[in-house]
């Protein structure tokens, strides 16, 4: 059908059609219309002396003591990484829109076995440095083998004006366990289009936090698969969007075994003109009895011009099942600004420490103390550079 | 000089046409205890969050000097780091807000407002474990979010807690005694009378007179239908516990 409309000028430079609001679960995100000019892709990029350490040491995890593997510009940068990649074959086969072009146009990524229980985490850091539009693809493979654990952290910073495509695929084995913690701090003027794809086997526990912080356009797809009874995959993220920010989060759990357990938490803080989507699917396959799946987006609306959306989904094939979701969306409660205030904290402070709370909740499903302290600091100084700004 | 003295006070709700305090004049001076008793919906805990700042309220006419200054100009805040203290009759539980930053925020930014040094962390910590234990209020109460998951009690011993730890000049105590089992409240009381001294002083709103035993007043006063209908001494809370508030709300009607 979309043979037939002429390609805009962006679509023409990446020879794609891309996703329009025709398409429902692109409603919110029309990237035909939003992506406003050509990011081609397939550009090599060096980046200028200095940047790379400088946008290193941006990171928020930069005193985390990690496993770094750093890719600049899509390409692997052995200079700065710890780590180098294994061969680990890509196999999941996704159709939607972003995981197509990924798959043209990825020049690498981390491709990770893991064995044993590894303590100290692993960061992948994606860097882009300034320079002309374009994209920058990249796709992660990454395998847990069975009985084996792992703290994955995935952080894209940036500067300048580039369209990042970053695909995930994950694998978790047999009583496995994946903590995995990805910031988005891409550059204000980037767009950051992202596919999760995880499977999930036979007793094992997955924690994914998502920070949604940079870029001026983002969707992230998120596709979780149960296929072995038993495990249990816990899914949060926090958004923190000022000015014209616009993020789009759609996740989709698929139980298709008995037994598994999804939790679903996302806490959305949107200043100024920001868009904020939040679309829920969880799906039980026929047979898949004793599935507890729950979802839950809280939106804290800070600005009469900011604006929330959340679309949850259900879809039940079997009976014997709890699953539920909920949605609410407001501005700080009044009540508690007046107590805090009351006590002698000024209103700004008071509406700080209010924010603050009310995206902790998501964190705290980061079981790494000094992640979840990093991640605590970055919303700490997102609250002052907000108040700053007035 | 009076600490706090509000005259012919007239207050109504933001949106809504009903005028609550009708005509209130009270003035307090520095070191007394002054008791407010009525019945239910008379105007008690009207009068406290005009005196704290809330928003909601309308004051239509008369004034509320505190220390020398129109109380009514101020802020919220700024009336807390003057030393204005409400016990809310019903203090509100907010979740993800630990007590003890809570409690740092709030008198460090008193102390601020005041031009004092800010405490130190461990000099914070000492004075908090020290009303903490005087108050009976466990360090497991202490490692929870503000209120939350507080019984009814605990939660007004922690109001008091947060009155020990910032050291205001005027106390508001808003039925603290509602909730409160029989030990709770002599520790309670016991921890309010500790606070009394020369240059401070409080308003004590209750419905009953055993409070009154523990923490007693100078003066007692009648609130019915937004107004002082009755003050005396001590003895006029025995007397109220006796006969009921019948024969002075019927003046005031
Ligand atoms: N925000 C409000 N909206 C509507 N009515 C209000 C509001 N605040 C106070 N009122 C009304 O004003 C009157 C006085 O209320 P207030 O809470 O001050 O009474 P009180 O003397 O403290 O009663 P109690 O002894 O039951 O605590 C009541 O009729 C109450 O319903
Ligand atoms: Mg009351």
């Amino acid at each position: 059908m979309n043979a037939a409309i002429a390609r805009t000028a962006a679509e023409e430079a990446l020879g794609f059609h891309l996703p329009n609001r025709r398409m429902e679960e692109w409603r919110w995100t029309d990237l035909r219309q939003l992506i406003d000019k050509p990011y081609p892709p397939r550009q090599k990029v060096e980046a200028k002396g200095g940047d790379v350490e400088r946008l290193l040491a941006s990171s928020p995890f930069a005193g985390v003591a990690a496993t770094r593997m750093v890719f600049v510009n899509g390409e692997y940068d052995a200079k700065h990484s710890k780590q180098s990649n294994a061969f680990v074959e890509s196999t999941a086969a996704l159709d939607d829109p972003v995981n197509l072009m990924n798959v043209a146009f990825a020049t690498d990524g981390a491709r990770l076995r893991i064995e044993g229980n590894v303590d100290t985490p692993i960061e992948f850091v994606f860097i882009s440095t300034d320079a002309s539009p374009r994209t920058v693809a990249t796709r992660n493979v990454i395998e847990i083998a069975d009985d084996a654990s792992a703290t994955i952290i995935e952080t894209h910073l940036g500067e300048g004006s580039y369209l990042a495509n970053s695909v995930t695929e994950i694998r978790i084995g047999h009583n496995a366990r994946l903590d995995r913690v990805k910031v988005e701090l891409e550059s204000h003027d980037a767009v950051h289009l992202a596919h999760a794809h995880v499977i999930v086997d036979r007793n094992a526990a997955f924690r994914d936090f998502t920070l949604t912080a940079g870029a001026k356009l983002n969707r992230q797809n998120g596709t979780f698969r149960f296929i072995g009874e038993f495990a249990d995959a816990k899914v949060s993220g926090a958004y923190l969007l000022a000015g014209k920010q616009h993020a789009d989060t759609r996740l989709v759990v698929g139980h298709e075994v008995a037994n598994c357990a999804s939790r679903e938490l996302f806490k959305c803080v949107m200043d100024g003109h920001a868009r904020g989507i939040f679309q829920g699917k969880v799906i039980v396959r026929p047979g898949a009895q004793k599935t507890d799946g729950k979802q839950s987006s809280h939106a804290l609306l800070l600005s009469e011009t900011a604006e929330f959306d959340a679309k949850p989904e259900l879809e039940i094939y079997a009976d014997d099942v709890a699953c539920g979701h909920g949605a609410t969306s407001g501005d700080l409660n009044h009540d508690h600004v007046f107590y805090l205030k009351s006590r002698g904290i000024p209103e700004a402070e008071a509406k700080a420490l209010l924010i603050a709370a009310f995206v902790g909740e998501a964190f705290d499903t980061v079981h790494h103390d000094g992640i979840r302290a990093a991640l605590e600091d970055f919303a700490a100084r997102w609250l002052t550079e907000r108040r700053r700004k007035g | 000089m009076t600490l706090l003295d509000i005259d012919n006070l007239h207050v109504k709700l933001e949106d809504e046409d009903r005028e609550i305090i009708r005509g209130l004049t009270l003035a307090v001076n520095p070191g007394e205890v002054h008791a407010i008793m009525g019945p239910n919906g008379s105007g008690k805990s009207t009068l406290s969050y005009v005196l704290s700042g809330r928003e909601g309220y309308q004051v239509t006419e008369g004034s509320v000097t505190y220390k020398g200054e129109d109380l009514l100009e101020m802020p919220p805040e700024e009336r807390a780091a003057k030393g204005v203290f409400l016990a809310f009759q019903y203090p509100i539980e907010i979740p993800g807000v630990a007590t003890m930053q809570f409690l740092k925020v709030a008198l460090n930014s008193q102390r601020k407002a005041r031009g004092e040094k800010e405490l130190s962390t461990p000099d914070f910590m000492r004075l908090v474990k020290d009303r903490a234990a005087k108050l009976n209020v466990s360090q497991d109460m202490l490692k929870r979010p503000v209120n939350v998951g507080f019984s009814g009690g605990e939660k007004k011993r922690a109001e008091i807690l947060q009155m020990a730890v910032l050291e205001p000049s005027l106390c508001i105590l808003d039925e603290t005694d509602s909730g409160l089992d029989i030990d709770a409240l002599r520790v309670v009381a016991e921890g309010v009378n500790a606070l009394r001294s020369p240059d401070r002083a409080m308003i004590v709103i209750t419905h009953y007179q055993r409070l009154l035993d523990y923490i007693v007043p100078d003066f007692v006063h009648v609130l019915s239908k937004g107004r002082i209908v009755k003050s005396g001494d001590k003895s006029l809370a025995l007397e109220l516990e006796e006969k009921g508030y019948a024969e002075f709300t019927q003046d005031a009607a």
